[in-house]
């Protein structure tokens, strides 16, 4: 996918362009790949080791749009390997019945909270919104996450091997959001899931004109969240030229003097430069067009609008400009932003070929997003579309993986591709199934006939009982 | 000029309608929900008249004029009732000049009725009843007291005839709501409670001392405790919203000292008391889908609470889905679902959203498929809990209901995105 090759693809090829022009030395280099375009806190996440494995008989949803029955699905190494039938697989090869069950991708939520407003929630563990200023581009959701969020094990149990952690809408820009792997740690860093782009989270609509309205300051209507968005772009360029200008000049004799470090107009930089996804939080269909534009006057594009509400009246637009809605399948009414809701929403996307996404937005939601997908689904079958779950699973799979960056690593059942997949026990459309096995990098991370394949956070552990845990 | 004539007509019929005979109806063929101790029968016939159910058994024959509803395949339930929603009572939850649900009037605990305040012409009601759901119970919530007060329960429809029954249940919160009401502590709440109902009951017995013009010093205003009357007389029940088992318990305690009819909302932790509120005979209402450890009170909120109440002999009636119980009322289905998922017996959840609640709440001939019953049916295009079913024909009191919202209509002009610019003169 072109985003996320560019998110290393772009900055290198403009070293590359350099270097051929002033012959730089390798300390040059490091120079030009420090400050700005550095990526500190790493990931440190290394996938559990995992033997082989071979899922015998099951119906398969790849992701990618096909349902295979009495398939199997080979693991090795923690990677896809082959999905097929009658497929070939060396012997001594670990084997799981999958007759009468189903198997799909890990799902993938591109919209939680999980670590930055956990359970319980208390007045202290609030992380998600900094809600100082209407700007706050140099905050990052993963120094708020608490991983030990008892939240994370209740999705993993609903079948979701990976997450977007967001900041939350309080502000027009509201932070950097963060991809995690779904994976007990000590630390964010060994959660993030590895080489995934990092997000902006922007705000359109009610929230942040609310917020800072009753505050007497900036912005009070749509039209003041507008101007809050151009005056950070604008700041942004012009940093970003700052810079780029700078790392042009190393190693030559007119070397410019090193531009001032500033945290906000980092990730607005970035953003600029590709490699940073703007995922924007945008429920009515006139605030998305204009949010498009603002999107090319100032050459960035968006990866998702979420909560997108009245995305259904401007799906052809969604379809041309290659940006994904992100929806839930009925929530409605709670704001006047959220009144014009159809419980056709993500099935008119689909039709209209626009990149359509469940999100949940939820602790509970994301538990269920495979019960979201069917609503949504079904509401649109029963208007007359015959969507099936080999085109709804991608909902919550593989377009999600799409949005956040990270398709070409998981998200679809595929060779090569993290074996980040659930088994089921039933077609996951219906209420009655549940997520049996989950799998991680092809390790083992839940099992629902195991209870000590049931992780448990350390929040968990003695809470109710103190020689027992919570669940 | 004639449009809007012809409207009026319309709309003119539209309600008459709602006061006129119904239509009778043969449903045809059906796997019926009883909801009864008939349980779950098959290729079964239906025969709606007046408004009420005549007979439900196989191979009706009737002589009399009447529409068939064909449901060969089709399941049908009662119509779907959600126990705690605040239907009517808001149309936009951050507007609010559309919120009616609590009041900020310090006079006004108890007493307060939400009754006259339904706007039985919210676009909420059409949204829920085309989707299956028929009745509400619709609750108050917290102002300025520990006491929300009255409920009412209704039928979707919207006019006025849609009121069933006002001041149905006296509402009251404990636990963290109720301390943070209270000064900051259960043990305020607590006392806070136990007075009231003291003081009632002392005002109940010693009423006509109090009369216009005299000074008296209760900690409640007189009419608050007027309205705990039917309470303390076990006219209506107490429903008090409580999570932690500790708490619940003390609930117990305290309807048993006042001698009240008490019923149990949210009840996150009330499995682990299961056998204690099951001696006690007292009703839980709940929404099985909540399962996060969201507060301390909840910490153990699990998925299967509604399997173990159930089997504790705990009479259990489903409110949901989580926060958009009301706007979404319709998905207390989904939350009833997931009962079933975690282990709860299909006929007993369809039971905790029909002829449970009517039993609790005392709505006299709704929530079962049998005869006698006011006609409120739903037939299913599929296994009523499944997600990927939809709601077919749905009838209210033995009306025939359209199936449009306001967002079918929205749905229905975009649904092609072709020729924009002339979407404005599509009706």
């Amino acid at each position: 996918m072109a985003i996320t090759k560019s998110f290393y693809g772009r900055s290198l090829s403009v070293l590359v362009v350099i270097c051929g022009l002033t012959a730089c030395t390798p300390e040059t280099e490091d120079k030009k790949e420090t400050e700005t375009k550095v990526r500190p806190f790493p990931s440190t996440y290394k996938p559990i080791a995992s033997e082989s494995f071979v899922i015998e008989h099951a119906t398969v949803l790849t992701g990618t749009g096909r349902q295979l029955e009495d398939a199997s699905v080979f693991v090795e190494n923690g990677k896809i390997k082959v999905v097929g039938n009658n497929i070939y697989v060396p012997a001594n090869t670990k084997r799981y019945d999958g007759n009468g069950k189903w198997v799909t991708p890990g799902i993938i939520d591109v919209h939680t909270h999980l670590g930055v407003y956990p359970s319980p929630g208390i007045e202290s563990t609030q992380d998600g919104n900094e809600m100082t200023a209407p700007v706050t581009a140099e905050v990052w959701a993963e120094h708020s996450v608490w991983t030990q969020d008892p939240g994370m094990q209740l999705a993993l149990a609903g079948g979701v091997t990976t997450f977007q952690v967001l900041p939350g809408s309080g502000n027009l820009i509201g932070g950097r959001g963060v991809t995690l792997k779904n994976v007990y740690a000590r630390s964010v860093q060994a959660m993030k899931f590895p080489d995934a782009p990092h997000s902006l989270k922007m705000a359109c609509g009610e929230n942040p004109k609310r917020f800072y309205g009753s505050k007497g300051r900036a912005p009070s209507t749509r039209m003041g969240n507008v101007a809050g968005y151009r005056s950070a772009w604008i700041k942004a360029k012009a940093y970003r030229k700052e810079w780029d200008e700078y790392y042009e000049s190393v190693g030559s004799k007119k070397e410019k003097d090193k531009p001032k470090r500033n945290l906000q107009l980092d990730t607005l930089a970035e953003v600029l430069r590709g490699n940073i996804l703007v995922h924007n939080h945008c429920y009515r269909a006139e605030e998305m067009l204009i949010m498009i534009d603002i999107a090319k006057e100032f050459d960035y594009k968006i990866s998702a609008f979420h909560h997108a509400i009245e995305a259904y009246k401007v799906a052809d637009v969604l379809a041309k400009e290659n940006i994904c809605a992100a929806v839930w399948a009925d929530w409605w009414g709670f704001k006047h932003e959220a009144f014009d809701h159809v419980r056709e929403n993500a099935a008119m996307i689909e039709n209209a070929k626009a990149c359509a996404i469940i999100h949940s937005d939820s602790a509970i939601g994301i538990q269920h997003l495979n019960q979201e997908a069917a609503k949504a689904m079904a509401a649109g079958n029963k208007n007359g579309l015959s969507l099936e779950p080999k085109t709804a699973i991608a909902w919550i799979t593989s377009n999600a993986a799409k949005a956040i960056g990270v398709s070409d690593k998981t998200g679809s059942l595929e060779e090569n591709k993290m074996a980040d997949m659930v088994i089921w026990s039933h077609n996951p459309f219906s209420i009655y199934a549940k997520a049996e096995k989950v799998f991680i990098d092809g390790a083992l991370m839940y099992d629902r006939d195991d209870q000590n394949k049931q992780p448990v956070s350390d929040f968990d552990l003695g809470i109710i009982d103190p020689q027992g845990e919570r669940l | 000029m004639k449009s809007i004539i012809k409207k009026a007509i319309t709309t003119l019929l539209l309600f008459a309608s709602a006061t006129i005979h119904a239509e009778d109806f043969l449903i045809k063929n059906a796997t019926v929900h009883t909801a009864s101790s008939r349980g779950v029968l098959s290729n079964t016939d239906i025969y709606v008249s007046d408004g009420f159910i005549m007979q439900v058994a196989k191979n009706i024959k009737l002589k009399s004029k009447h529409t068939v509803i064909d449901a060969n395949g089709k399941h049908v339930t009662p119509g779907l009732i959600n126990a705690s929603t605040q239907l009517g009572l808001v149309e936009i939850g951050a507007a609010s000049s559309t919120v009616d649900y609590s009041t900020k009037n310090e006079q006004q605990g108890a007493s307060f009725n939400i009754a006259p305040a339904i706007n039985f012409r919210s676009t909420l009601m059409p949204q829920n009843r085309i989707n299956g759901l028929t009745r509400a119970i619709v609750r108050p919530a917290g102002g300025t007291s520990i006491f929300h007060g009255q409920g009412a329960a209704i039928a979707l429809l919207s006019n006025e005839q849609g009121l069933i029954r006002e001041q149905l249940a006296q509402y009251a919160s404990y636990g963290i709501a109720g301390a943070n009401i209270s000064g900051g502590s259960r043990a305020s709440a607590y006392f806070i409670l136990d007075k009231a109902l003291e003081e009632a009951n002392y005002l109940r017995h010693n009423r006509s001392q109090y009369k216009p013009g005299f000074d008296w010093h209760f900690s409640q205003s007189l009419q608050d405790l007027d309205a705990l009357k039917a309470v303390l007389e076990k006219k209506i029940p107490l429903v008090i919203s409580v999570h932690r088992s500790d708490d619940i318990l003390q609930m117990i305690k305290l309807a048993k000292k006042h001698s009240v009819r008490l019923i149990l909302a949210g009840a996150s932790e009330a499995w682990l008391v299961a056998n204690e509120i099951a001696r006690a005979k007292i009703p839980v209402i709940m929404d099985p889908i909540l399962n996060l450890p969201d507060s301390f009170e909840s910490l153990a909120n699990r998925l299967d609470a509604a399997t173990i109440l159930n089997e504790a002999g705990v009479k259990l009636v489903f409110t949901g889905i989580d926060w958009q119980s009301t706007h979404n009322g319709y998905l207390v289905r989904q939350s009833a679902g997931n009962a079933v998922a975690y282990g709860m017996p299909v006929e007993d959840a369809i039971k905790a959203m029909t002829t449970n609640t009517a039993e609790v709440f005392g709505i006299k001939n709704y929530g079962q498929i049998a005869v006698g019953m006011e006609a409120d049916i739903v037939v299913w295009d599929g296994d009523p809990l499944e997600l990927t079913t939809n709601a077919d024909t749905v009838l209210i009191k033995g009306i025939n209901q359209p199936m449009v919202s306001r967002a079918t209509r929205l749905r229905d002009r975009y649904w092609d995105l072709k020729d924009i610019p002339n979407k404005a003169f599509i009706r």
